[in-house]
């Protein structure tokens, strides 16, 4: 396959992360421009999410570039995954362009209120 | 590289891999340019503007084009929430694209697909490349 021969030569590009905290656990954004959902690979490791996407080439050859600010490469980013994050929770979503990982926290770490009995 | 929002533990690789991180050379990232990058690129028929917008609709993206510029304007809209670690760019943008030829104005057509913009300016037809036989008498 065409993809494999250019594997090599693809560089490696950093996508820009937003890493936030909610009320329901932690969000995290990543700018993937270029990169289709069935190019995209996300790898649950034990402490860590690595994820990785494609760029889809140029579209024609014969178009002549008068101007480059950007190109196509392999997007690769590693998320270190505390414990209080519940791995069977996380949810991601790609939408035009940017990754959105939902990281629940897991239950215990949840504030509650602690009864006490009468004695 | 390992983003790490998690204070507590540190895994015998993720030095090493701090280190390829620094000896990897630095691509793009120290010439910043103005937001969002173009590629500007021309065949026969048509120029082809594309610009990297990701996470913007493009219902809240403004393309407008006046004689012989384009004009791309929109907003990225940051996130809510207490950041670990903000890299995305966020706020308003535009970029003005001068043309150096003349373009059909009302079959320009715009599509966003993955968070690249593509903006296709057709050529108008008195500028394209016509081949003329020459009868040799």
């Amino acid at each position: 396959m065409n993809a494999d021969t250019n594997e090599k030569s693809l560089p490696a590009l950093r996508p820009a992360t937003d890493i936030l905290e909610r009320a329901d656990g932690y969000w995290v954004y990543m700018d993937m421009p270029g990169v289709n959902r069935e190019d995209l690979v996300l790898d649950l490791r034990e402490n860590e999410l690595a994820v990785s996407g494609k760029t889809r080439g140029l579209p024609s050859e014969k178009e002549r570039f008068l101007e480059v600010q950007f190109g196509s490469g392999e997007f690769r980013q590693t998320i270190a995954l505390p414990d209080i994050v519940d791995r069977g929770g996380i949810k991601a979503t790609l939408k035009n362009g940017v990754l959105e990982l939902f990281m629940p926290k897991v239950a215990r770490v949840q504030p509650r209120r602690i009864d006490i009995q009468a004695g | 590289m390992v983003l790490d929002f998690n204070t507590l533990y540190s895994f015998p690789d993720r030095f090493d891999r701090l280190m390829q991180e620094f000896l990897r050379p630095v691509n793009g990232e120290s010439r910043r340019m103005a937001y969002p990058p173009l590629n500007i690129s021309e065949d026969d028929g048509n120029v082809y503007v594309r610009a990297e917008i990701p996470g913007t609709d493009i219902k809240d993206m403004e393309i407008t084009l006046t004689d012989k510029t384009l004009v791309i304007k929109g907003e990225r809209k940051p996130e809510q929430g207490k950041y670990f670690r903000q890299e995305r760019p966020a706020g308003p943008f535009q970029r003005v694209v001068q043309l150096n030829v003349q373009v059909d104005r009302d079959a320009v057509k715009a599509a966003l697909s993955d968070g690249i913009l593509t903006v296709t300016l057709p050529k108008t037809e008195d500028i394209k490349p016509r081949r003329v036989s020459i009868d040799v008498g």
